[in-house]
Order: structure tokens, then sequence, then C-alpha cells
């Protein structure tokens, strides 16, 4: 039977985009000196996604965040006046960490050291003994802001004195096409973090290819995502933008598992990724409808995987998305953050086994990438290879070192728009 | 085998052993702990025991306040929980560890908004 869709005329190879750097140094990921640019010159510079505005939803609704590639512990605020803020978690005084909770609601901020107190606006209120403190402007000793902005309902942060681009042009039309995309469906979530041994650049790479899949996942997605006309999972119709990127991935629709406990969890909530093809029919399958999302009207569309760069990756999926993000620790030690996103809270204990399992599922499908991470950098510090090989199969990786080297030399901002050609 | 003060629900008693084993764990990451420290065997048995049962399980379950389970219905569900584990072992991998992962691997997982038991 002949595909409507000739699949194969959409798989963008390097070559499509231009890209002919298909060896890439092995010193980007291993080096600390290397490391310690990538610091000052990428996540100094540029925007950085840290949450949601869902998880600081009213008025006086806080939450801390760990950003540990640049040792910064930030607070994010919802004001009495509407406003999202960033601060670092400092106290003007002698510099505590004032902010001991993850999350909350507070109206004001109070020092534990020696009650310096702050407004959710980040204020200086008051200081116990003022009198011993006349060269203090208390108008100017407020908690030190961060640059914030929000898209889509994603906050980002800029580490910067002075950014050099807005968030807007830094998202260089990637947001454009994704606007209005339903995020704010799926305001639950399960977050795993795990720390390894190993560059964070293996798992941004490992991210942006599907070559890996039906290997390293040949047990976990393989069954469930690799479509027989494409069998190494090319990433298809890939968009750029600026150093951001968004690629199509078909799934495997034929996919009908009859293990008992997969089978049983299916009959009660899909998991994450599994298409809800009545929705799907009915047209009310969350991002299926968006217009910047499966362009090429693929049947058998598995996920539209997006890239900000430096350090995320989300998929937008059937009943949810998956968003994913990491942190170098230093040249050879990282973090992944993941979020699995759904509609709502387990109702019912039905639902709670049904998102366990799903987290369970989801967290080996990321330790078979870490795990895969760290033998490979074992390898690379070995030292016997001075190059990686990117395939014509692999634009995405040879795209990320072509914009983390412009970084890296001081450039990298898009200054508008490019898109692929087809 | 020390026998816990609480027992199962009469119905469910068959699944005792396995109770000792998953039933007081209280988190996704000891329960992947424990997947990970069992032999194949000992998972396969507790998959093969609980598994075909899982509908009958929680149709019991579906009687009592979720929030606030008596302690051995409570106990019947961590057991039961453990079957998120084993199941990955036994359907998805044929084998109880996450391939070339690093062992013991402890991962912090959280429900964020929501009390998981």
């Amino acid at each position: 039977m002949a595909d409507p869709i000739d699949i194969k005329s959409h798989m963008t190879k390097a070559a499509d985009l231009g890209l002919s750097n298909g060896q890439v140094p092995v010193e980007y990921y291993t080096s600390p000196e290397i490391y310690a640019r990538e610091q000052a010159m990428i996540f100094r510079r540029a925007w950085l996604m840290v949450g949601r505005v869902e998880e600081v939803p009213g008025p006086g609704d806080f939450i801390v965040r760990d950003l540990p590639t640049l040792d910064a512990r930030v607070i994010i605020t919802h004001g009495k006046d509407g406003v999202i803020r960033a601060f670092h978690n400092a106290c003007s005084h002698r510099g505590v960490a004032l902010v001991c909770q993850e999350r909350g609601n507070s109206l004001t901020f109070r020092c534990p050291y020696h009650a310096w107190i702050y407004g959710i606006d980040g204020s200086l209120r008051a200081v116990p003994s003022e009198q011993d403190f006349p060269h203090v402007d208390k108008a100017k000793n407020g908690l030190a802001p961060i640059h914030l902005d929000t898209w889509n309902g994603f906050v980002f942060l800029n580490f910067a004195d002075a950014p050099e681009v807005t968030l807007k042009e830094f998202l260089a039309g990637l947001d454009t096409m994704l606007d209005g995309a339903p995020f704010d469906q799926f305001p639950f979530y399960l977050q795993v973090t795990d720390e390894i041994d190993c560059n964070w650049k293996n798992l941004v790479n490992a991210f942006n290819e599907g070559y890996h899949v039906a290997i390293l996942h040949q047990k976990t997605l393989r069954p469930a995502v690799i479509p027989k006309e494409n069998p190494y999972l090319h990433y298809l119709d890939i968009k750029h933008f600026g150093p951001h990127s968004a690629g199509t991935v078909q799934r495997n629709f034929d996919y009908d598992p009859d293990a008992p406990t997969l089978r049983w969890v299916y009959a009660q909530m899909l998991p994450t990724s599994a298409p809800d093809k009545q929705a799907i029919a009915e047209g009310r399958a969350g991002f299926y409808e968006h217009p910047g999302i499966n362009r090429l009207k693929i049947p058998n569309f598995g996920t539209e995987t997006i890239t900000i760069f430096p350090n995320i990756s989300i998929q937008p999926l059937a009943n949810g998305y998956l968003f994913y993000q990491f942190w170098p620790l230093s040249h050879n030690r990282m973090r992944t953050e993941v979020r699995i996103y759904g509609r709502h809270a387990p109702k019912n204990l039905r639902e709670e086994f049904a998102m366990a399992n799903t987290l369970a599922a989801t967290r080996d499908v990321v330790v078979e990438d870490m795990a895969m991470s760290r033998l490979q950098q074992i390898g690379l510090q070995s030292g016997g290879k001075k190059v990686q090989n990117f395939g014509e199969n692999e634009p995405l990786l040879r795209m990320f070192t072509r914009d983390y080297e412009a970084y890296l030399a001081g450039g990298g901002f898009a200054p508008r728009h490019v898109e692929a050609a087809e | 085998m020390l026998m816990s003060a609480i027992s199962l629900p009469e119905q469910f008693r068959f699944l005792e052993p396995f109770a000792a084993v998953w039933g007081d764990l209280h988190s996704q990451d000891e329960r992947y702990l424990k997947r990970q420290s069992l032999s194949y065997g000992e998972l396969e048995a507790f998959h093969s025991a609980l598994a075909p049962k899982l509908e009958e399980v929680f149709s019991y379950l579906d009687g009592f306040d979720a929030t606030a389970l008596p302690e051995a219905e409570a106990r019947l569900y961590r057991t039961v929980l453990g079957l998120t584990e084993a199941s990955q072992a036994v359907e998805v991998f044929g084998q109880a560890r996450v391939p070339y992962a690093p062992y013991p691997h402890s991962v912090k997982m959280e429900w964020v908004g929501y009390q998981p038991h």
C-alpha cells in the first residue's frame, strides 16, 4: 500500500542545512577550560528556562530554583501587583540564602540570621537596629534582581548584567511557530532528577537524534516508537530558528502492549506518550491540533522534538509533554531534570498506580541515555580519539555544535528568524 | 522471615511473602533500589503472582477512601506499587536492572502537588 506522504523526502539531512561539520573535537567534551568558557559565554548570556508560570499562580506564591551551572540559587515570586520576578537568594546584609523552603506563599521574606525583611517584590522593608547601618540605603538594597521574561507560560532568566537580546529575539521564531501551543493544559508534573559522570552535551546530543532509539532503547522505546518505514527514526521536517530547532518524530501506531501490567495501565490512564486514538479522531488531542506541530500532517505522528539552546528538550505528546533540562556541573559531571507533564494529579489509586508506572518507564528510558552517556565519557576521556563523527542523519548535532562554537566565540544570537529550506 | 504486625486483607494473604519485600517501602526510589537488589527470579515470582490479579486488587481498593487507607489496605497498595518496578524488569527488560546503569542507582523522583503512597 502506498504511503500518501513520501517520508524519505522529509528526512532532513545535514547537507540540506548546509552543515558540513561532521567531525567535532573531543576536547569540547573533556576540557575543564572549555567548561569554564561555556559557563561564561553560554550560560551567562543565553536565556535559560527555569519553570512555568503555573508554579507561582497567585500573589505571594514563590519557588526556589537551583541553577548548578552558575552556582545560582534563585527565588521566583508572584507579586501583589501580578508581576513575576526573580532574585538571587541572598540577603543584602551578609549574603545568607534567606529563603529555605522549596516553594510557598508569603508576602515577605525574613532572613533567619538577623531578621532583615524583604517584600515579595524584592524590596528591603526592615532592618533591625537600623541606626547601625547609616550607609545602607534601603531603597537600593533590595534582593538582587535577575532578568526575567516569559513565553507561552515558560519562565526564562538571563544572568547577564544587560542581556544582549530580548527573549523574543533569542527565541528567533520558534516562539512564533509554537505560540499558543497548549502547554497550559498540562499543569501537573512529576520530576525525575539524576546526576551522572559525563559531559552535559552527551545528553543534548542523545535527544537530538533518533538514530540510537532502535538500538539503545530496543526494549523500552523501540516497540512503541519505531515505524516500519523509518527504522533509524530519522527526524522529519527539521525547522531551525537561530540555535533552536524542532523536528517531527513518528510513532508506531500498531503498538498494542500485551504484557499484563502495561495492558492494565493503558486501560486506566494512557501513558504520556501513547496516542489517544479517539481524542485524535475527535480533534481534542491537545498538541496534535496546533499548526506548528506536525506540519506534514503525518498520520503516525509521535512528537515534535523541540530543542531550545543551550540545554532544553521538550517533547509534546498525546497526553501531555516531556521536558528535559541538562545542567553541567563540571566538564564531566551533569544533572538531568525530567518533568512528565499531564492534565491533572491522580484522582484515585488506579490513576496513581498508572502514573507511577509511567514514571518508572520514563525514568528507565532516561537511565538508558544517562548510562550510555557515562560510557561515552569514559571512552572520550581515555584520550585515544580526537574527534567524534556526526552523520548526515545527525544534523541537529552538527547544528548545535556550530551554534555552540559561535557562542563560545562571543556571537551566537540569530539576527532574525531564518527557517530551513525544505 | 519476620512477620509484620499488620498483615494484608484476608483475600490477599497470598501476597504476604511479597508484602514482606515491598510493603514497607514508601517512595518510588526505594522501590527502584529494591528492584535492582532482587534476582530476576524473585521479580518474576512477584510479577506472576500479582499482575494477573491487578483488577481484583483495585476493585477491592475502590471501596476505600484513597486519602485515608486503613493500614492493611495501605500495605497492600504499597506492595502493589512495587509492581511498577517489577513489571519494568519482567515485561520490558527481561532482567532486573537497566543495562549498563550504575549499581546501586538512586534517582530522585518527586510528585509536585500530590502526596503519593
